[in-house]
């Protein structure tokens, strides 16, 4: 191999093994994230009374207003 | 809350990614098979038409778009956490840039001087860069508040940018090994015409648009990870309250 097919050959392989580990990394988090997304809105259901006894939501405050 | 890219988002990476990629082939095929050898460098001159598009993107862009965002950052009145998202991502990827950098010129220095590496000033100046971007990837990892975070790497960031002036002007201000500026020189008059200059301008556009693409995606990247690293927060938060509460 010459230093030329080598130099063409490395700067190809790097940038797309990068790129592909970039759009793998992309698509494991964007499905983390729709997981965790529902959990955490469960999960601030059900702390919700305790919460709202804290911090009333502004729709409350302005129904309260 | 973080929304899923739209349908309109998608579209667009896509494009700019097949675009990349047929840029990227076109300048691969010109530089390989289209451009005539050069009367001094011979075939290697094929090497040109990838090393200096992707010292652009590591040197100019990448750490340019990393050291603006930082300090954006750092001025109060634009402060935003997108700045520091985007120094972060511009970072990363422009730190594949420049390593890449230092290998394809390496291959490109063995047959030309001799040896794959020399303390050249403008070599020993890539390297320092490439080492000073280590260590903001490395001070992103220290654990803190993101606050704090950002400072720091906004601090770096900064600091190292101060080696890029030195990359550019080390050619004309020490004696080295390495060739003066082909297009950017002095006088502002490149010295490579015809097939082989469009070429080469080819290799600085295509190697933009898959850096853009990258960026683009490694800055969702950044995006996401912060938002799950904020649900983990108060996952663990209310975890320690419904314990207060049992």
């Amino acid at each position: 191999m010459s230093y030329i097919d080598a130099g063409y050959a490395i700067a190809l392989a790097v940038l797309a093994g990068y790129a592909g580990q970039l759009w793998q990394r992309r698509r494991r988090l964007e499905r983390l994230a729709a997981r965790t997304q529902p959990e955490t809105a469960t999960a601030t259901a059900a702390t919700a009374p305790v919460d709202r006894r804290v911090t009333p939501t502004l729709s409350e405050t302005r129904v309260g207003a | 809350m973080t929304q899923p890219w739209s349908g309109r988002t998608i579209w667009i990476v896509r494009a700019l990614a097949a675009v990349s990629v047929v840029s990227v082939a076109a300048t691969v095929w010109l530089g390989l098979w289209v451009t005539p050898p050069d009367q001094v460098q011979r075939n290697l001159v094929r090497l040109v038409y990838v090393h200096p598009p992707i010292a652009w993107v590591a040197l100019y862009l990448a750490f340019g778009i990393a050291a603006i965002s930082s300090l954006l950052w750092l001025w109060p009145r634009t402060r935003s956490i997108s700045w520091d998202r985007l120094a972060a991502a511009s970072m990363e990827v422009g730190t594949v840039f420049t390593a890449l950098t230092l290998v394809t010129g390496a291959i490109w220095g063995r047959p030309t001087w001799g040896v794959w590496w020399a303390w050249d000033a403008r070599l020993t100046s890539t390297a320092l860069l490439l080492v000073l971007q280590l260590g903001y990837l490395a001070l992103r990892r220290i654990p803190g508040d993101p606050d704090t975070r950002a400072r720091r790497c906004a601090i770096g960031a900064v600091f190292a940018a101060v080696d890029v002036p030195i990359v550019h002007f080390s050619v004309n201000w020490w004696r080295t090994l390495h060739q003066g500026a082909t297009v950017l020189n002095a006088n502002l008059s490149p010295t490579i015409h015809g097939v082989m200059a469009w070429t080469l301008l080819l290799g600085f556009v295509s190697f933009t648009l898959a850096f853009a693409w990258m960026l683009t995606v490694r800055y969702r990247i950044q995006v996401l990870s912060d938002r799950l690293e904020g649900a983990d927060l108060d996952m663990a938060l209310r975890e320690r309250w419904s314990e207060g509460d049992e």
